[in-house]
């Protein structure tokens, strides 16, 4: 289970994420919704060990992450940046086995267990076809997908992905999704997410954090949190809210009228 | 891409080994193949075993370990500054030891004694090496602002060496201007054994971190979330590539492109795994910078160009024919 508790933390001293206390358990998919700059990025970056904080506690099982070894954290956690930076053509296969870093002993070498993790990881994330392409060959799509299954090759229980389907098509961000939701039901991790598409959320997450100016508006089940009055709060424009009918899960649609 | 290679391994030792027997048998005095042997294995007349072992092979082994630390070093700090365009002297550090050489060359330190121009080479090398270190203590070793002042530092050193030069006079001058250019032709002997034992364990050493700098190249947050603290471990592995380059840089001056070109050479044909490409890149650099060496000393004979001049034109060109190449997206 992760807690954090009192957590304050921002960049050159001012905070952006003000004073955030919440609990998420274990098991749970996680989504932190909200407008750009509400602080949902470095609230995950925090959790995720990258951003110490100015005042506040984040705790994994009851040990305060940032007291924690950065190599113990990796175990326990892994974390996809949203513009990770791929500079070098590197071979599919070997940037998916860069995720296996933390479990290699002192000279970093792959053994024949993290193969065979590879193997597996590769299958389930279906990008086996692209193993021996180049990385920046890929499309945008293949690309996201050889990056999560980076992140899986870590093995940790605990998943945050910043923004993991933005600028993808609908067809490539629900396959993604999906990997997502089978990770997090059949293979048991609790899977945190920044998301920018308030459908894909109330369709694929068990929580969301409604963020705002750094602070948590409100939290609770899609149902709860995606209600037409705190979504025209926060977002400051008018919408509607219906219900899929396939899902039963609600679905915001913007209006756009010149009444306003 | 096929890796094959133990294949690509063995091509490289022939070309090393025919790089040598180039390096031993052109110059000057006319030298045979068998004589060559008999100087290195058994004995051969003095005049030939003066050639062979005190000219020839102190100065092949000095371009063998020379472009194997530039190339190296040039290899790592295109993997830690993510940038395939970075080299050795990117981070300010020939302008350092330029600025040095220029001033020993100007209190005409080289009539004193023949270890003040490396002396004071490395010294500007250490300077410059180490202001780039403190303008990126308090920025956590970010790529960009480390080539940066890396840029700013190089700009500054060759402003205050054309200001020696504008002040110096023309005797002075052309020592220092073929000292620029790189030059292997007027080190000390003495040199050689402390130049290489620092370049080859430098060497050995980054070789262990080919995997540290393969996730380094995913940028801060990743390699800080797979486990590593980033800021420092750039921190150890700039300092000892700085290093292996200012150690190159302080007997043979300021040779360009092998530091870029081998490294991209590299990268074409074995990929961009640092654990391989490293050891690599060294090899390849042991093998262009003996024959450059070699081809400066008898393309113009008797009139012996300054290395550096050979290796810039040679990476020019081969920059240039990348450009030209149609359909295939320029570098790597």
């Amino acid at each position: 289970m992760i807690k954090i508790k009192n957590l304050s933390c921002g960049y050159n001293k001012i905070a952006v994420v003000d004073n955030i206390s919440t609990d998420i358990s274990e098991c749970s998919f996680i989504g932190i919704i909200g407008k750009n700059g509400a602080g949902k990025t470095t609230l995950l970056k925090s959790l995720s060990g990258l951003l110490k904080p100015y005042s506040g506690n984040i705790f994994i099982n009851g040990t305060d992450i940032y007291k924690m070894k950065r190599n113990l954290l990796a175990k326990k956690l892994s974390f996809l940046p949203q513009n990770m930076p791929i500079d070098f053509p590197f071979i599919v296969k070997d940037f998916i086995m860069f995720g296996r870093f933390p479990h290699m002993n002192f000279f970093k070498y792959a053994l024949k267990e993290d193969y065979k993790k590879i193997e597996e990881i590769m299958d389930f994330t279906e990008t086996k076809e692209f193993a021996e392409r180049s990385i920046l060959e890929l499309s945008g799509g293949e690309r996201q997908k050889v990056l999560i299954a980076q992140t899986l090759a870590q093995e940790t229980d605990i998943i945050a992905f910043d923004e993991p389907t933005s600028h993808l098509d609908i067809g490539s961000q629900s396959s993604i999704f999906r990997l997502l939701r089978i990770l997090n039901i059949e293979h048991k991790k609790t899977i945190i997410t920044t998301i920018h598409d308030l459908n894909a959320a109330g369709e694929f997450c068990s929580n969301l954090i409604l963020m705002d100016k750094g602070t948590i508006f409100k939290s609770g089940t899609p149902t709860e949190v995606l209600n037409y009055k705190d979504i025209e709060t926060v977002y400051n424009t008018t919408v509607v809210v219906k219900t899929n009918p396939v899902s039963n899960k609600p679905v915001v649609i913007p209006v756009f009228s010149d009444n306003k | 891409m096929k890796n094959n290679l133990p294949l690509k391994l063995v091509i490289m030792i022939i070309l090393f080994i025919l790089a040598f027997v180039f390096s031993m048998l052109s110059g000057a005095g006319d030298i045979s193949f068998v004589q060559m042997l008999k100087a290195l294995f058994s004995n051969a007349d003095e005049n030939t075993l003066i050639i062979i072992n005190k000219i020839r092979l102190p100065r092949f082994i000095l371009a063998v370990v020379a472009g194997a630390g530039l190339a190296s070093s040039g290899c790592i700090f295109q993997g830690i500054l993510r940038n395939p365009l970075a080299d050795p002297f990117t981070l300010g550090i020939s302008g350092g030891s330029a600025f040095g050489a220029s001033i020993a060359f100007a209190l005409g330190l080289s009539a004193i004694g023949w270890i003040y121009i490396p002396m004071c080479a490395f010294i500007g090398a250490i300077i410059a090496i180490f202001l780039v270190y403190a303008l990126n203590i308090k920025k956590g070793f970010d790529s960009n602002s480390m080539i940066l002042s890396g840029v700013v530092a190089s700009y500054i050193f060759s402003a205050m060496v054309m200001l020696i030069f504008a002040i110096l006079s023309s005797d002075k001058l052309f020592s220092a201007f073929m000292w620029l250019m790189g030059n292997l032709s007027s080190f000390d002997e003495r040199l050689l054994m402390p130049v290489s034992i620092v370049i080859i364990i430098g060497i050995l050493i980054l070789c262990l971190f080919g995997n540290l700098i393969n996730v380094i190249t995913l940028g801060e947050q990743k390699a800080s979330s797979l486990g590593i603290n980033t800021a420092r471990t750039v921190k150890y592995i700039f300092l000892l590539s700085s290093l292996i380059t200012a150690s190159a840089v302080s007997c043979c001056g300021v040779i360009g492109f092998v530091g870029l070109m081998m490294p991209h050479i590299m990268r074409k044909i074995v990929g961009n795994d640092h654990r391989v490409l490293i050891p690599l890149s060294a090899f390849a650099g042991a093998i262009f910078l003996p024959v450059c060496d070699t081809l400066s000393k008898t393309l113009l004979a008797p009139v012996e160009m300054p290395v550096g001049v050979l290796t810039s034109i040679v990476g020019g060109l081969f920059f240039i024919i990348l450009l030209l190449k149609p359909g295939r997206k320029f570098a790597l």
